[in-house]
């Protein structure tokens, strides 16, 4: 059996900068990433040419109806929740705002359901509040996948984290610069696939 | 392409730095000493980077920022805490997608520039193209 990732990213207040320092540093990898974002409409394309501009793998502003394909990452766009069906394909759906805000990080993460065939992985990134600490409870012990938080030292805001943190139910509490690696670690990265390779470097190539 | 930034500090000292920090690299800086001369500046049309303060007598930045977006006055506007707050208020209900960065007083110069020069390409880049989205 074949065994997929799915990476879910969430960052608030300072997100920008630091999805971009994470994502340089991050390999072409055998996994769809999802990010959320907390942001306003109207910055939407100029964060995800941001945070895309020394990744080496595609960044696409997330469309309802997607279906995740590996070695992309997918940007959750203001005003909607960003929601997985059958851990698979992306619906974008109104709603009323969850922890203020909307997309929120929860939302996206309690939307995985538990499967023998993916390897599930939660990281909240520096922000305000305390969005995206139920999902990664959610993916801890519904989905037993690893978590991860970005550690006080390195967050412009360690609200969010810290509240992952204090679940219980963080796996890693590290620093921004060793997130990237530990990311490709649990992935088993050696080993980003030729599909997944083309994939990102097709998409590259039309951005 | 308009470099436009408004200082929200009931402080003159750094309502002043921020000036002469940015006004040399061609920004307009429009300075605001409390919250309601933020609305007030936002409501004659004001749009670009606003970089606001916490700490402010009557409104704070956050009560401002609520006002803000109750007035529907965000659109075109990228807001940054300017603040000497070193944790933001635990209250989750100021919670907002509207605030994308949190800058620490005392800031340096070049950051503050650098961080001030890409919100304003972000918001040129905005009215080029429209914000794709649902």
């Amino acid at each position: 059996m074949r065994i997929r990732n799915v990476i879910v990213i969430g960052a608030s207040t300072g997100g920008p900068e630091t999805l971009r320092k994470l994502l340089t540093k991050l390999p072409v990898l055998d996994a769809s990433i999802l990010i959320v974002q907390h942001m306003p409409i109207y910055v939407n394309e100029s964060v995800r040419k941001e945070i895309v501009s020394e990744s080496s793998m595609e960044i696409r502003l997330a469309k309802d109806g997607d279906r995740l394909q590996n070695g992309l990452i997918y940007l959750a766009p203001s005003l909607v929740h960003m929601e997985l069906v059958n851990n698979l394909e992306i619906k974008l759906a109104k709603g009323e705002k969850v922890n203020f805000v909307r997309p929120a990080i929860d939302v996206t993460m309690k939307s995985l359901k538990p499967s023998p065939s993916i390897n599930f992985i939660g990281v909240v990134l520096t922000g305000m509040g305390e969005d995206g600490a139920r999902g990664i409870s959610h993916i801890k012990k519904e989905l037993r996948g690893k978590t991860i938080a970005q550690d006080q030292s390195t967050c412009v805001i360690y609200g969010m984290p810290k509240a992952a943190e204090e679940t219980g139910d963080v796996d890693f509490v590290l620093p921004l610069e060793k997130i990237p690696m530990k990311i490709a670690e649990l992935v088993g990265s050696a080993g980003a696939s030729e599909n997944t390779l083309r994939n990102s470097m097709t998409a590259a190539r039309k951005n | 392409m308009e470099r436009k930034v408004m200082i929200v500090d009931d402080e003159p000292d750094i309502r002043e730095v921020v000036k002469v920090v940015l006004e040399p690299f061609g920004f307009e800086v429009v300075t605001a000493e409390n919250g309601d001369r933020c609305i007030e500046e936002l409501q004659r049309g004001f749009r670009g980077v606003i970089l606001m303060d916490i700490m402010m007598p009557g409104m704070n930045g956050w009560e401002t920022i609520r006002k803000i977006e109750s007035n529907g006055l965000t659109d075109g506007n990228i807001i940054s805490m300017l603040t000497a707050k070193e944790d933001p208020d635990t209250d989750l209900s100021q919670m907002t997608e509207t605030v994308l960065n949190y800058i620490r007083k005392p800031f340096k110069a070049e950051y503050l520039v650098s961080t001030v020069e890409k919100y304003c390409a972000w918001l040129d880049q905005n009215q080029k193209a429209p914000a794709v989205g649902n």
